[in-house]
């Protein structure tokens, strides 16, 4: 049943949506506004909140910082490294865990399990695996005859380090995400493939790719936001450091430098903007490619 | 379809911009009567005396243990004043704290009394929300006497002290000490090293066979910061805020301790995150930290090693060491009774009997002098002979300039040392860059 919206429909409507509005404008949309605007003070009293100059030398000056150049690119490759990655894997396990084997509840129980785990109990766990002389990783890679790699404290080994955490951390969600797309597709066009002689690959070539896109959309869209917004992980991993000389230093660390430990509150702000900036046009992307690709059952 | 995309994504962008212009003027607003009503409060001040109950909070940064300790300090202080009552809040490590107070501040609701990052200070001060100390100081009623004045520590003093104006009192303070396995010392037949060509020499004598002879902390700016003090450096320049590190002292005191590192006689806690874990491992036989590392060494090293604890290696008859830690500060948006109160307990805080009970629970230093000739005090120390390396260098200590900018400084160079240690540049471009760099952010 449609109904034809009305100015009282309308009203109604927001009413129900008020309470999410508020919070979302509170805690979300008015800091980022109002971050947006402090990016453009230039002699600013924070804490008395008495501008004194605006103007776009944040911007001028942020881009002529080497530190904010790095912390881009290591942000790309941070979600270059994360995200297709992530999204392979967690796909399989995901129809692994749709298919019927034994103890499959248990299994979706294990995988979930770092996601709910604390940020900061799983770095310092991690940061045990990665120890040069006493670590895990590097004793079953010694099996093999690697030589010991000193993962957290090399800047050619860190952001490795700090990207293998992050997708065994995010697993676990996208797993979940994956198989609920998965069980929402419809038996029987399975059973109509197998009619038609289709073999496994073609099957999810062409039956469980394109039924789960919209699953793969979401998924894609989420992953690639919260890749570009990484912080915890670095700051439990490295102990409070951005890595060996910056390797680790991504947009949301610098953030956090400027903000809370330099007290540059206009720089912080218009780095954080530009972040936003980016992660605002890469939706955009993605919500047009998605347009193409994404069939809507 | 698309069309809507675009016409939706406008329209979110136009509320942002409503809401951004409202936004401004309800904060200008809320500005202007927060200013009168502190106007106000200044204003009718000395008229009420402290006859009425005032209730204080203390935000702090202390846990476990620390915490309990300091529970116990404000239960006595409260049962002894009558009309105070002081309420302790942790507000989790010191990062927090100082980010909770940075968000208090914009809210205008500071605690009145918190414990402080001595170099975060200077941000306070020029953001003007910490209350200058002087006129409790000289009160005669509640005030300092001269000889209570001098009986805090002498570096202490100095350190809490920005242009001849009080703005703190040193609380849980720290310096650096060096750490030593004896088993290993003795077997090779070595006393414990008194200058840094000691050091050297034990170092190239016990490293092998998985030990590495010297630690340094992740933080060994602190060592940097000594050896050039000892050789005759500067730091930053305390009157014309001046970065001087990149000089030739400078260059000698960063090669020193690269020299010893590059030679595999030397190491950092790198992913150790802290040196008190590889030496109580038994895995290096010497290392210099905080002398507030002393319960973690001792728990570490539990059933693997004996060991101990002496006074930083000096060089050419030069000592010098870094003391540093948090103060107590006072902000300035409470009230004048408040003030007076909280004014009370910082000196309780810091009266000797407290601050030797302080020490000994904590194993921070004692902030009086006075404080070390308790009985219950020397009594202790005599147990635990690595408490005496902390006050022993209290004529030798020395802090590194506390300026605005001084938090940027730090980052610049441990990334500077951390890319020199990692041979990316040489001991000279490193220190030059970090200067170079540091300069920049402390002429702004």
């Amino acid at each position: 049943m449609m109904l034809k919206p009305t100015w009282k429909s309308t009203l109604k409507a927001l009413l129900y949506l008020l309470p999410a509005l508020l919070i979302l404008v509170t805690f979300n949309i008015y800091p980022i506004v109002k971050s947006f605007l402090m990016s453009f003070y230039t002699n600013y009293d924070f804490f008395k909140n008495i501008i004194n100059e605006r103007g776009f030398s944040n911007f001028i000056e942020l881009f002529q910082d080497p530190n904010f150049i790095q912390a881009l690119q290591n942000t790309v490759i941070f979600v270059i490294g994360v995200v297709p990655i992530s999204i392979i894997l967690s796909l399989a396990i995901a129809i692994l865990l749709n298919s019927k084997i034994k103890f499959s509840g248990l299994f979706r129980t294990i995988y979930f399990l770092p996601f709910v785990t604390s940020v900061v109990a799983v770095a310092i766990v991690w940061s045990w695996i990665f120890h040069s002389d006493y670590g895990l990783l590097n004793y079953f890679l010694g099996w093999f005859g690697v030589d010991p790699i000193d993962w957290l404290t090399d800047p050619t080994f860190a952001m490795p380090a700090l990207i293998i955490l992050s997708i065994w951390k995010g697993l676990g969600f996208n797993i979940i995400i994956f198989l609920a797309g998965l069980q929402s597709v419809n038996e029987q066009y399975y059973l109509a493939a197998k009619v038609d002689g289709a073999s496994a690959w073609h099957r999810f070539k062409s039956v469980t790719l394109p039924l789960l896109s919209p699953t793969m959309f979401f998924v894609s869209i989420i992953s690639i936001i919260n890749a570009f917004k990484v912080f915890d992980e670095i700051f439990a991993l490295f102990n409070g450091k951005p890595g060996p000389a910056n390797s680790a230093l991504t947009v949301v660390y610098y953030v956090y430098q400027k903000f809370y430990e330099e007290w540059e509150f206009g720089l912080a702000s218009a780095a954080a903007f530009v972040l936003f900036i980016i992660v605002f046009l890469f939706t955009i992307i993605q919500l047009i490619i998605g347009r193409k690709f994404v069939h809507y059952q | 379809m698309k069309k809507n995309l675009l016409l939706s994504l406008a329209g979110l962008f136009f509320l942002f911009l409503l809401v951004a212009c409202g936004g401004n003027n309800t904060d200008n607003s809320k500005e202007t009567s927060a200013d009168a009503e502190s106007d106000a409060t200044t204003e009718d001040t000395s008229s009420e005396e402290t006859a009425e109950p005032v209730e204080i909070e203390f935000w702090h940064a202390m846990s476990g243990p620390h915490e309990e300790a300091i529970n116990g300090f404000v239960e006595d202080f409260n049962s002894e004043h009558e009309n105070i009552t002081v309420k302790p809040v942790n507000q989790g490590s010191y990062d927090d704290l100082e980010q909770k107070v940075m968000a208090a501040a914009k809210a205008g609701n500071l605690p009145t009394l918190s414990q402080a990052v001595t170099n975060v200070i200077p941000e306070y001060i020029a953001n003007d929300f910490v209350a200058p100390l002087n006129d409790f100081i000289e009160d005669s009623e509640i005030g300092l006497s001269d000889e209570e004045l001098n009986d805090y520590v002498d570096v202490f003093k100095q350190s809490s002290q920005w242009d001849g104006t009080y703005y703190s009192l040193p609380f849980s303070k720290s310096t650096r000490i060096l750490f030593y396995n004896t088993t290993m010392l003795e077997e090779n037949g070595l006393e414990a090293p008194k200058t840094w060509e000691d050091v050297r020499n034990i170092a190239e004598t016990v490293t092998g066979d998985g030990i590495v002879g010297m630690g340094f902390e992740n933080s060994y700016e602190s060592e940097f910061q000594a050896i050039l003090k000892q050789m005759g450096g500067t730091y930053i320049d305390k009157e014309t805020h001046e970065a001087k590190f990149g000089s030739k002292e400078g260059v000698q005191a960063m090669t020193m301790i690269k020299d010893m590192i590059d030679e595999g006689i030397a190491r950092t806690a790198g992913e150790d995150n802290y040196m008190s874990n590889p030496f109580g491992r038994g895995d290096v036989a010497m290392y210099i930290g905080s002398s507030a590392g002393i319960p973690h060494v001792a728990s570490a090293a539990e059933g693997n090693i004996e060991w101990s604890a002496t006074t930083m290696p000096t060089l050419d008859g030069e000592a010098a060491t870094t003391f540093a830690g948090n103060d107590i500060v006072m902000f300035n948006q409470a009230e004048t009774a408040e003030q007076e109160a909280a004014w009370q307990f910082m000196k309780y805080l810091t009266s000797p009997e407290v601050s030797a009970d302080w020490a000994m629970q904590s194993g921070y230093l004692p902030v009086r002098y006075s404080a070390q000739e308790t009985e219950d005090y020397q009594a202790y120390v005599e147990e635990n002979p690595a408490y005496e390396a902390g006050p022993k260098q209290f004529d030798t200590g020395f802090f590194i300039a506390r300026v605005q900018g001084g938090d940027a400084v730090r980052n610049i160079v441990l990334e500077e040392l951390d890319k020199i240690l990692l041979d990316e540049k040489t001991v000279e471009e490193g220190l030059s860059d970090a200067q170079e760099q540091a300069n920049e952010e402390l002429q702004q």
